[in-house]
């Protein structure tokens, strides 16, 4: 044989058997119970992906999920979220008052919160970052989350009050209100009489009274836009207001003016403008954390280089390079170090799922974040004991345009919600489950979540007609709607991949079901934002909704304005039940209001739930104390590494509380 | 007085970084053969049959390009998927299958090579990637063939200052990081149609593959110019320029199939390599490079995705190889290459 | 010799600059800017953008702002993409990324390839000379994009051996998969080249007086045969120095390297134009640079080639 030819079959034996080793060697290993190799890191060190490159370790700027999971652990506020249920914890505040119409706050804080830098945290330090937080010149993207604040929209928004130069009086914002609510104890002046807090047996001394305490209880008070402009626009516009700003002067808005108070070194108050029965929710928010005063002062914007910083939380900064790695190590100087197991967490931030998978499978990552797992795998992934299945505090749903025939007549509306099957959906989605409500799967696991309508074709077709649009059968089994002004409505979709198919598999429901073939159209993002936002579109278009805090109201809110859900639907009754719910303060009751209010706006069907996605991502089995809920937001002074294996997670832990 | 600078009888020209000829050995030493008559080529012909190895080469980029020309057309009519098919009406047929297997894991034929992502007939891409593969691979050489040639037969001919200047800038354009500007290029221009992407890329790939062709070119023709042919042509008043293109381009013709032939292998991996980046192909056409930038993203699980696309790819270059090994002896059994 | 490396430079210089034009011109001439990615901007804020990094000035102001700013001081600009980033910072970055790859690949080969190569010649037609060949062959036919995710399919994700991606430091595991997947075809290709030069020398005349003289093989090899052998790879170090660049930049997207040539492909993708520019010029700088060394090893090693 020549020698070239022996080459040759030497070069084709070698290629075919390095092409089947690498076959055979992944077939065997699908077969694995866990999703890669399960071995735990030698250290005790966490590393995850929890996104893209940070916009900023500030936590007062940046509202993203992965930058959130990051100040929690570099910050702490008063409370922190139950690393189950998301509930409010005690942290750097170690018990609290609430009065009783949760208008008002007090915070006692433990005397044994440091700085990593040894400085002790105290009342002041509250102060300043709430200030800083809803300060403009921040530039937070979060600052609406503290508008509960007295004073704070004004500040944020840099209005003015208006005050009588004779008196000193300045004018109130109910005298100007149409139906202004019950007023609030927090804004009544202080009864001396009668205690404004519950009895608390463990009190004994009562809290120092202050001076700004006594202004903080005075009716909310009237602001007026900062800018000379519209001010004088809105004046104009209003004679009862014209009237009463004559020979006022206008005194802008203040920081000092802002709801918060140091009462003593360890005592903070929070004076909101309205009841806010849910306001310790909020308060676990990164925008709520504390930020090193003296250190931001100095450096500004350079505050969190890895030269300047300084932090609060159960982990401190220990190496920083952008687009690479971020290192944090154990704060030895947190109050709670005892509790903290892990000696280092690292985040990487990639933005490729496939590669952040990749480096999970081969061991190099712990965890992966939520969403992390690429949809064509799922499949596969679900069947793994590593993988976190559990749904997402966030909705899908298809909103209309209420403004516009023939949408405006519920019918139509209620018909084409009958005519979608939000179970064939979720089975071909395969990441998501189907939503019937408003308020997402599971979420809040007390919540009495009305049920919503379930598919029913027959009962669309019947709907249809009563509005004045019959449905025919054909010959051939399928329908046909003629009298159905089809060229009124269309469905408008954003260019990205996966929004073209669910657009059509709608498309071909209601085309099944109900024999309308809506058509579609494609837009420009800034298009599409564009014209679900002005009310510009007709028919429908895809919307959908994450949880800002973790309390039902988060989603409700959507249509507690005219103009934020893009639908047009807006009913004074529905912001009457839901005010009337946040003034309740027993738990129970409160859901059950607020569930009721979700009823009514089922039934007004503004818009068309679809499903509630999953939180779809995976962790190594040796992982504790980290839970898949559905904020996806986790409490890493609790996690750890178990190296003994009887003791490791097999398949999604659960969250109920112990 | 200007100087014409002939490459070193030693210099290897790379032609790819896998891939290089002596330039020695593409002077025409024995011309006169290939004036003589057709008899050479049936020569070359039969030596090429005996090398095993180049036959082969050259059955297997025969079954490869007729399978990628008639292949998708074949698997539609026996089982109704063409490449871009995506079963959608049956949820449990979007996933990706391996090699073989149905739906409930059962053996099937359907799917020799397995699904991709959205239900996809691999085996169909995989295919259809080959034509386009091999499309851009010769139309692309077929470009830079005309300029290369036409470009070194001038400066050649012509000689002197001008020939001077046109190496000049064929050496400078050589030096530069061609493959960054047609990057550039493609990102900036980035076609709305496949169809024109398509075209972008093999224009852009072929009008910085002259180069060489032209240096050998002009290399053969500073040889020709000086025979009597050539002299004889001149003296009966014959055109310059059909003196360049009648008489002594056809006399280059062995080295520049040569160089052709070894073009293409190169020009299919810079088009592969394109695509992978993402600057070539765009969907819903495949090329085997596009084919293995979405296999990648799938290895942990799918690995099918990218092994099939992959290792069809190496084995049609590989082919191509030894056809080009085999050609190149056929030609002329004395030159000498690596 | 001084007068070739200041012929040689005077032409690299204008090379250089018009590389840099070329690349410039394509940009502008090219649809859609930097900005307009998924959420456009309201055209107030569009306008600001524009005046801010100077986009709404004429043309030929433009060039000139940049090939000014490039000749004083080599100041390339800021990235349009990466926040306050400075072209010259982003490059200072990832460049040790990409020599480190580049260069250990290179080594690789080089080592890997010319013994390799040397040992088929020696035992021309035996079974180390096919085996070795039939490899070379595999080592070029198959693209660096396929082998490089099967090396990582079968060590990183089949046996868990070494990481699937990211850059870890130098040294460090990561550097193993990708410096492998890059110099395979460069190992194979000097492999043949070497094979083909010792060939080719040990044939010669005054190899045959060396082994007459009686000297030992190794001596034989070492002293007199591989100098010679060695010519053809030795020029063959420019171009592949371009030809390793390419190889990179497909290298460190497999392997998701924060390298010069990842840096440039998301350039390109988002039409980052300062970064762009500043590593096509770098690249260019480099490879020119890089030819002229070879050119005067080459030079000072091969009397013939030091002409006129």
């Amino acid at each position: 044989m020549s020698s070239r030819k022996f080459r040759q079959i030497v070069g084709l034996v070698l290629l075919a058997s390095l092409a089947f080793s690498t076959y055979s060697c992944t077939v065997v290993s699908s077969n694995e119970e866990f999703f890669g190799t399960p071995t735990p890191p030698t250290r005790d060190i966490f590393r995850y992906v929890t996104g893209d490159e940070p916009a900023s370790l500030d936590p007062a700027i940046s509202n993203g999920q992965p930058e959130a999971r990051i100040y929690m652990a570099m910050y702490e506020g008063l409370v922190e979220y139950n690393a189950k249920t998301l509930e409010p914890e005690p942290a750097l505040a170690e018990r609290w008052h609430i009065n009783n119409d949760s208008s008002e706050f007090t915070f006692h804080l433990r005397t044994t919160g440091r700085w990593s830098n040894g400085d002790p945290i105290d009342a002041n330090d509250f102060v300043y970052s709430f200030r800083r937080a809803v300060d403009k010149k921040t530039a937070s993207q979060n600052a609406y989350l503290a508008s509960y604040l007295k004073n704070a929209e004004a500040y944020n928004q840099q209005r003015v009050f208006v005050r009588d130069p004779k008196t000193g009086q300045f004018l109130i914002e109910r005298d100007f209100q149409e139906n202004p609510p019950p007023e609030s104890i927090g804004n009544s002046p202080i009864d001396p009489a009668k205690s404004e807090y519950p009895a608390d047996p463990k009190e004994s001394t009562p809290d120092p009274d202050t001076a700004f305490h006594h202004q903080m209880h005075a009716p909310v008070r009237l602001t007026l836009p900062g800018s000379e402009k519209a001010r004088t626009k809105q004046i104009e516009g209003d004679p009862k207001l014209k009237a009463a700003v004559a020979g006022k002067e206008f005194v802008p808005v203040k920081a000092e003016d802002l709801g918060v108070e140091a009462v003593d070194k360890y005592t903070v108050r929070v004076y909101l403008k309205q009841p806010g029965v849910f306001f310790l929710r909020l308060l676990a928010h990164q925008v709520f954390r504390l930020v090193p005063r003296k250190v931001v002062e100095q450096w500004g914007a350079q505050w969190t280089q890895p030269e300047h910083i300084v932090t609060c939380g159960p982990f401190k900064m220990k190496e920083w390079v952008p687009y690479d790695r971020l290192v944090l190590e154990r704060d030895p100087m947190y109050w709670d170090a005892k509790t903290v197991k892990l000696d280092e967490l690292h985040f990487y931030p990639i933005i490729d799922n496939a590669t952040a998978m990749n480096l999970y499978k081969v061991g190099e990552l712990d965890a992966v974040y939520n969403h992390a797992v690429p949809t064509p795998w799922l499949h596969i992934m679900k069947q793994k004991k590593d993988y976190m299945d559990q749904a997402e505090a966030a909705n899908d749903y298809l909103i209309m345009n209420t403004t516009k025939p023939p949408l405006d007549n519920v019918k139509v509306r209620k018909a084409f919600n009958l005519s979608i099957d939000k179970e064939a959906y979720a089975s071909w989605r395969k990441i998501v489950r189907p939503l019937t409500a408003f308020m997402p799967e599971g979420t809040f696991a007390d919540y009495p979540r009305p049920q919503g309508a379930a598919f029913n074709p027959a009962e669309a077709r019947r709907l249809l007609g009563e509005a004045g649009y019959p449905v025919e059968q054909n010959s051939d089994g399928t329908f046909s709607c003629p009298k159905f002004p089809v060229d009124q409505v269309e469905f408008i979709y954003n260019s990205q991949a996966a929004n073209k198919s669910v657009t059509e598999w709608m498309q071909a429901q209601w085309k099944q079901n109900l024999g309308i073939t809506v058509g579609l159209r494609n837009m420009e993002w800034k298009t599409f934002l564009d014209a679900r936002s002005k009310l510009e579109y007709k028919g429908f278009a895809r919307g959908a909704y994450g949880a800002d805090y973790m309390d039902p109201f988060t989603f409700l809110s959507v249509f507690y304005t005219a103009d934020e859900s893009g639908t047009g639907w807006f009913d004074p009754k529905y912001v009457a039940m839901l005010d009337e719910a946040n003034r309740t303060l027993d738990h129970k009751k409160r859901y059950e209001l607020l569930a009721k209010a979700e009823a009514y706006m089922l039934d007004n069907q503004p818009i068309i739930p679809i499903d509630t996605p999953s939180v779809n991502w995976l962790k190594k089995p040796y992982v504790k104390g980290m839970y898949p809920n559905p904020a996806s937001l986790f409490a890493w002074k609790y996690v750890y590494i178990e190296r003994d294996r009887a003791k490791w997670d097999y398949g999604t832990p659960s969250l109920t509380a112990e | 007085m200007a100087t014409e600078k002939k490459p070193e009888p030693d210099e290897l020209i790379h032609i790819g970084p896998e891939m290089a000829v002596a330039e020695a050995d593409l002077m025409p030493g024995e011309v006169g053969r290939f004036v003589q008559g057709t008899s050479l080529w049936r020569d070359a012909w039969r030596r090429l049959l005996k090398n095993k190895l180049a036959v082969f080469g050259l059955v297997v980029v025969v079954i490869v390009t007729i399978s990628s020309i008639i292949g998708p057309t074949v698997i539609q009519r026996v089982f109704g998927f063409t490449p871009d098919y995506i079963p959608s009406n049956d949820p449990r047929l979007t996933q990706s299958f391996p090699p073989f297997t149905g739906p409930n894991g059962e053996f099937s034929w359907a799917h020799p090579m397995g699904t991709d992502n959205a239900g996809r007939d691999q085996f169909a891409r995989v295919l259809q990637g080959g034509q386009i593969s091999l499309f851009v691979g010769i139309l692309a050489t077929l470009v830079s063939l005309l300029i290369g040639v036409s470009y070194g037969a001038i400066a050649g001919y012509v000689g002197g200052r001008v020939d001077n200047v046109m190496m000049r800038i064929v050496d400078v354009l050589y030096s530069l990081p061609y493959v960054i500007v047609v990057i550039v290029l493609l990102s900036m221009f980035r076609s709305q149609t496949p169809r024109g992407q398509l075209i972008l890329l093999f224009v852009a790939i072929g009008t910085v593959s002259w180069l060489t062709m032209a240096r050998i070119v002009r290399g053969q023709v500073l040889s020709l110019k000086n025979q009597e042919f050539v002299l004889a042509a001149r003296a009966t008043g014959v055109s310059n320029t059909r003196i360049i293109f009648r008489h002594i381009v056809p006399n280059t013709l062995g080295p520049v199939i040569v160089y052709a032939t070894l073009e293409i292998p190169q020009i299919m991996l810079t088009e592969a390599f394109l695509s992978f980046l993402g600057f070539g192909v765009q969907a819903p056409l495949a090329s085997w490079g596009s084919l293995a930038a979405d296999g990648i993203q799938n290895i942990a699980v799918f690995p099918w995705q990218l092994i099939f696309p992959g290792v069809t790819m190496a084995l049609t270059l590989f082919s191509l190889n030894f056809l080009g090994d085999g050609l190149r002896d056929a030609l002329d059994p004395q030159m000498r290459t690596v | 010799m001084f007068r070739f490396i200041v012929r040689r430079l005077l032409v690299t210089i204008p090379t250089i600059l018009v590389v840099i034009s070329i690349t410039w011109v394509l940009i502008k001439l090219a649809p859609g800017n930097f900005y307009s990615g998924e959420k456009p901007l309201p055209p107030a804020i569009e306008k600001i953008i524009r005046e801010k990094y100077g986009l709404d000035k004429p043309w030929y102001q433009q060039y000139g702002k940049t090939m000014w700013g490039i000749i004083r001081h080599l100041d390339f600009g800021t990235s349009l993409r990466y926040q306050g980033q400075s072209v010259n910072t982003i490059i200072k970055r990832s460049l040790p990324v990409s020599a480190a790859v580049g260069l250990l690949a290179y080594l690789l080969a080089l080592i890997v390839g010319v013994t390799v190569g040397s040992i088929a010649a020696l035992k021309q037609n035996s079974k180390w000379d096919y085996g070795s060949m039939a490899l070379a062959m595999l080592g070029i036919s198959v693209p660096n994009f396929v082998l490089g995710p099967i090396l990582i399919l079968v060590f990183s994700l089949g046996l868990y051996w070494l990481p699937p991606s990211r850059w870890g430091g130098f040294p460090s595991r990561n550097l193993v998969l990708p410096v492998l997947t890059l110099s395979a075809l460069y190992m194979a290709y000097i492999a043949r080249l070497t094979r083909a030069g010792m060939l080719e020398v040990l044939r010669s005349d005054y190899i045959r007086t060396a082994r007459a003289k009686g000297l030992s093989e190794r001596d034989v090899v070492i002293r007199h045969a591989l100098r010679g052998g060695l010519m053809p790879v030795v020029s063959y170090t420019g171009p592949a120095l371009a030809f390793l660049l390419t190889g990179t930049v497909v290298v460190e997207r497999i392997f998701a390297l924060p390298g010069l040539g990842n840096y440039f492909i998301q350039a390109s993708l988002n039409r980052d134009e300062p970064l762009i520019i500043g590593i096509v010029a770098f690249i260019a700088i480099t490879l020119l640079l890089m030819n002229l060394l070879v050119d005067i090893a080459y030079a000072y090693l091969d009397p013939r080639v030091r002409y006129q």
